[in-house]
């Protein structure tokens, strides 16, 4: 009983001894936390005039002063942290002289240094820095940085970095490779890192989708969602038939969201493809196109066992004229299940909105719509009730 | 002894598993602060993510969370808000407010079952908010009803009295982004606002509750989330999630069935399926947490609501535990099954019985014998020594990490009402959660008692 008590008795001991280390560092912790703070404060405060007088001269010519006095450290740090903050919120020349002005106070030289700290954290702290400071110089210590560690949220913080420093196109495909060379899906986060570059988007986009690598031309076309870049667009026509699964449904939809125009047997390929995306970028596509020749083509795919075609094929249907939504009426008529579904929402949304026409044309074509549907379903003017419970029919959740 | 050994356990477990939070703590400061969310929470190329918000009579609160919602730093969400059957009227201030209307045939595509829904309503001049108003079916239920309406690929469960902070979802989405092939769950971190300045739907200033019910809880968070998440989510054996604030991988949540209905702690359940069916059916996959991503709720202020929360959430840990007891210690569910169950029924389900039985042994043997009183006084200043470091180490984690209580004196006051929480309240615990298992036995399933203040006289108390 007596040894197993000492078993105790040191156990008690020795958390007796980390609870008071750990108040003793908490408190520390806590002191040198508020007075850091209490200093930043203090700092901002002293150089208020100074940071007037920058934003009061980026626009003039010449270098702009550093600031007065010998600095201590945590003062240059609060002066760096503003330049940087500065440099995220303007472009063009005054990022410019911003970016010159970190140079002459010596700041991208010391973090370059910082760039070799045998501590990871200082190195990573510097990465940082580097990028919020576009210094070119440092790409390369940056590159091998993000090549040498393991993939983990960190690498995206040297990957970002690189992507802000960077003047040569090389250095940011090079930058997603080695992201992308550990096999994560990560071609949305790598868009957007890529994104933060300042150079050409169209040049930068147009290497990546040339590439002969299929997960960087999934970043290039995943990139291109919101960017008008018509020089690419020859690209994506080729894409079109890539053999790659994703970058085609990619390439397609991006491909036909720029309303180009489609030969008839395109519209059936596109139709019939094996991948739901595609066939629902198609189907999305052919109602702004006014391609009232594939009518029947939509009519089949109110059929389709993906929701986002039935839905979409519904949609273009009924922007195809009174052509369109007669095809939507009998389908919603004599189709059953999921096609009766997929028309039936479509009409009632149609009738639903159209009530609250305003210009003339809107009123004829509503009109028109109205008389179809009164055709088909008669002259009530209560929406179409659907069947309750069939919505549920093939739900899917691809979304 | 037996007794004292099992303590001494207990505590070391801990001490591991919160020496795994350490050894990560250090990458969290680092991408939290480095992080760049003003750009993503602008880009077009983070998934869209659906709020699914469970509402059973929170008219006091709910208006100003779903403000809090709808000005989120995201760039494509919906907020569902889920009326389950409120005997109050959650559902006409929302009306009121938002100037809702009934839609006449809205489009649900889920299949998972529910109750019966009464309507939804919608406000094309709010496009992204959607109310839910169905029979009562509990919180398992609206969550479903939630999944079946919602259009995005993420699904996020919020309480309806808890307040997100701005940041809060895309810094989760960063986590996603990062591995979504893999993420199928990750957690925020939940922080109690009692005491907290509260405006516009959000904490302007955190402080420590002036209560002390709030504040034992405060404590009690920091230790569970910061102490123990952090470690159990580095090794991919996270047991929950809190319903409080989460997001989850849709397709996944309905290939497990969704939400399981009829019982409390949906949380742990959800999670735990999820672990079982991706080790089922070998697929690559994490759940995980992100402690900079905040969520702040109100902590039941009375001895009343408190010790019905604690109740229910015994019952829901027991529940889970039966109903999943064949991953014990069975290979099949790695972390699962060879560490983080076990863990769970040994050292928490069944952790009331140990210290009760051996403490009796201990009083007993001491009252034969009164020479042996140093052995009691051992197993008090053993329980009392290693549950007051934990939470040194936790209120470290949070200094080193997050910084949010910035006074000197919130310090001193976390580390007395760490000590004073041994004195009364820790003891309670295991009565609950005693009471809990008991109302198990007995069937009982309700959901208990849940009062709401307003954020506004909240605010005002503070």
């Amino acid at each position: 009983m007596f040894s197993h008590l000492i078993v105790a008795y040191i156990f008690i001991y020795i958390c007796l001894g980390l609870i008071g280390l750990g108040i003793i560092l908490l408190l520390q912790m806590k002191v040198s936390h508020n007075k850091e703070q209490h200093r930043r404060e203090m700092y901002e405060q002293k150089h208020h005039d100074y940071f007037k007088y920058i934003q009061a001269h980026l626009e003039e010519e010449g270098a702009l002063r550093l600031p007065p006095g010998k600095l201590k450290p945590l003062e240059r740090k609060v002066i760096q942290e503003k330049y940087m903050e500065w440099i995220e919120q303007f472009k063009g020349d005054y990022r410019a002289r911003l970016i010159q002005l970190c140079r002459d106070a010596g700041f991208v030289e010391a973090d370059l240094k910082a760039l070799s700290s045998v501590s990871f954290g200082r190195r990573l702290d510097a990465a940082y820095r580097l990028g919020g400071m576009r210094a070119e110089e440092a790409v390369p210590a940056l590159l091998q940085m993000l090549q040498k560690g393991k993939y983990n949220s960190l690498s995206i913080i040297i990957a970002r970095s690189i992507a802000k420093s960077a003047q040569k196109s090389e250095d940011v495909l090079e930058m997603l490779r080695i992201l992308l060379s550990h096999g994560k899906p990560i071609h949305h986060l790598a868009a957007d890192i890529m994104l933060e570059s300042g150079m050409d988007a169209s040049g930068l986009l147009l290497k990546l989708l040339d590439d002969p690598d299929p997960a960087l031309v999934k970043v290039g076309l995943v990139a291109m969602w919101g960017q008008a870049v018509p020089e690419v667009m020859p690209v994506l026509g080729r894409l079109v038939g890539s053999e790659e699964k994703d970058v085609r449904a990619e390439a397609v939809k991006l491909y036909l969201s720029s309303n180009p125009a489609l030969k008839d047997e395109t519209i059936v390929h596109l139709m019939s493809d094996r991948n739901w995306e595609v066939r629902a970028a198609a189907a999305k596509a052919l109602g702004p196109l006014h391609a009232a020749g594939s009518i029947p083509l939509l009519v089949k795919a109110l059929q389709d066992a993906n929701w986002k075609v039935r839905y979409n094929s519904a949609e273009s249907l009924a922007a195809l004229g009174e052509a369109g939504f007669e095809a939507l009426c009998q389908a919603a008529l004599s189709g059953a299940g999921i096609q009766r579904e997929a028309a039936l929402q479509r009409i009632e949304l149609v009738m639903e909105l159209e009530q609250e026409h305003s210009a003339i044309e809107q009123m004829v074509a509503y009109n028109k719509k109205r008389l179809i549907h009164d055709r088909y379903f008669g002259v009530k003017r209560k929406p179409v009730k659907r069947m309750t419970g069939v919505a549920a029919v093939g739900g899917d959740y691809t979304a | 002894m037996v007794t004292i050994y099992y303590v001494m356990i207990v505590n070391i477990l801990y001490f591991a598993i919160m020496g795994l939070s350490y050894r990560n703590i250090l990458t969290i400061f680092r991408r939290s602060k480095y992080s760049s969310y003003n750009t993503l929470s602008g880009s077009e190329l983070v998934p869209s993510v659906s709020l699914l918000v469970p509402a059973y009579n929170e008219e006091l609160t709910i208006i100003e969370n779903v403000y809090c919602l709808m000005t989120l730093n995201y760039p494509t969400y919906e907020v569902i808000v889920i009326n389950d059957g409120s005997s109050d009227k959650t559902l006409s201030v929302l009306i009121s407010e938002f100037g809702l209307k009934k839609m006449s045939n809205p489009e649900i595509r889920g299949t998972i079952d529910t109750q019966n829904m009464r309507g939804i309503y919608h406000n094309p001049d709010y496009p992204q908010l959607f109310i839910i108003d169905k029979e009562n079916g509990g919180k398992a239920d609206s969550l479903n009803a939630g999944i079946n309406f919602s259009h995005y690929p993420l699904i996020s469960s919020i309480d309806a009295d808890s307040l997100l902070e701005k940041d809060a979802l895309i810094r989760m989405a960063r986590m996603y982004m990062e591995n979504p092939e893999e993420m199928v769950a990750i957690g925020g971190d939940v922080r109690i606002a009692n005491g907290c300045l509260i405006e516009n739907g959000a904490v302007q200033k955190v402080s420590l509750p002036r209560k002390i019910w709030p504040m034992f809880q405060s404590i009690e968070y920091l230790k569970a989330f910061l102490g123990g998440r952090i470690g159990w989510s580095h090794m991919n054996g996270l047991v929950i999630v809190s319903g409080a604030f989460g997001l989850f991988r849709k397709d996944y949540v309905i290939a497990v069935g969704g939400y399981r209905g009829g019982y409390p702690g949906e949380d742990m359940n959800i999670i735990i399926k999820l672990h079982r069916y991706m080790l089922s059916h070998k697929l690559p996959y994490r759940v995980a947490f992100c402690p900079e991503a905040v969520c702040w709720t109100q902590a039941p202020d009375s001895y009343k609501i408190i010790s019905n929360q604690r109740m229910r959430w015994g019952r829901g840990n027991l529940k889970n535990m039966i109903e999943n007891r064949g991953m014990l210690f069975n290979p099949k569910y790695k972390v699962m099954g060879m560490i983080t169950m076990p863990y769970n029924v040994l050292f928490e389900t069944l952790n009331p019985y140990f210290r009760i039985t051996g403490l009796l042994a201990l009083m007993g043997y001491t009252l034969l014998d009164m020479t042996h009183w140093r052995i009691l006084l051992t197993f008090f200043l053993l329980n009392f020594l290693s549950g007051y470091l934990l939470s040194v180490g936790a209120i470290i984690l949070e200094e080193i990490a997050f910084r949010r209580f910035k006074k000197l004196s919130d310090l001193w006051k976390m580390l007395l009402f760490s000590a004073l929480k041994f004195v009364g309240y820790h003891q309670l615990g295991v009565l609950w959660r005693i009471q809990g298992h008991i109302q198990y036995l007995r069937k009982n399933n309700s959901w208990g008692a849940m009062t709401r203040q307003s954020w506004k006289e909240e605010s005002e108390a503070a």
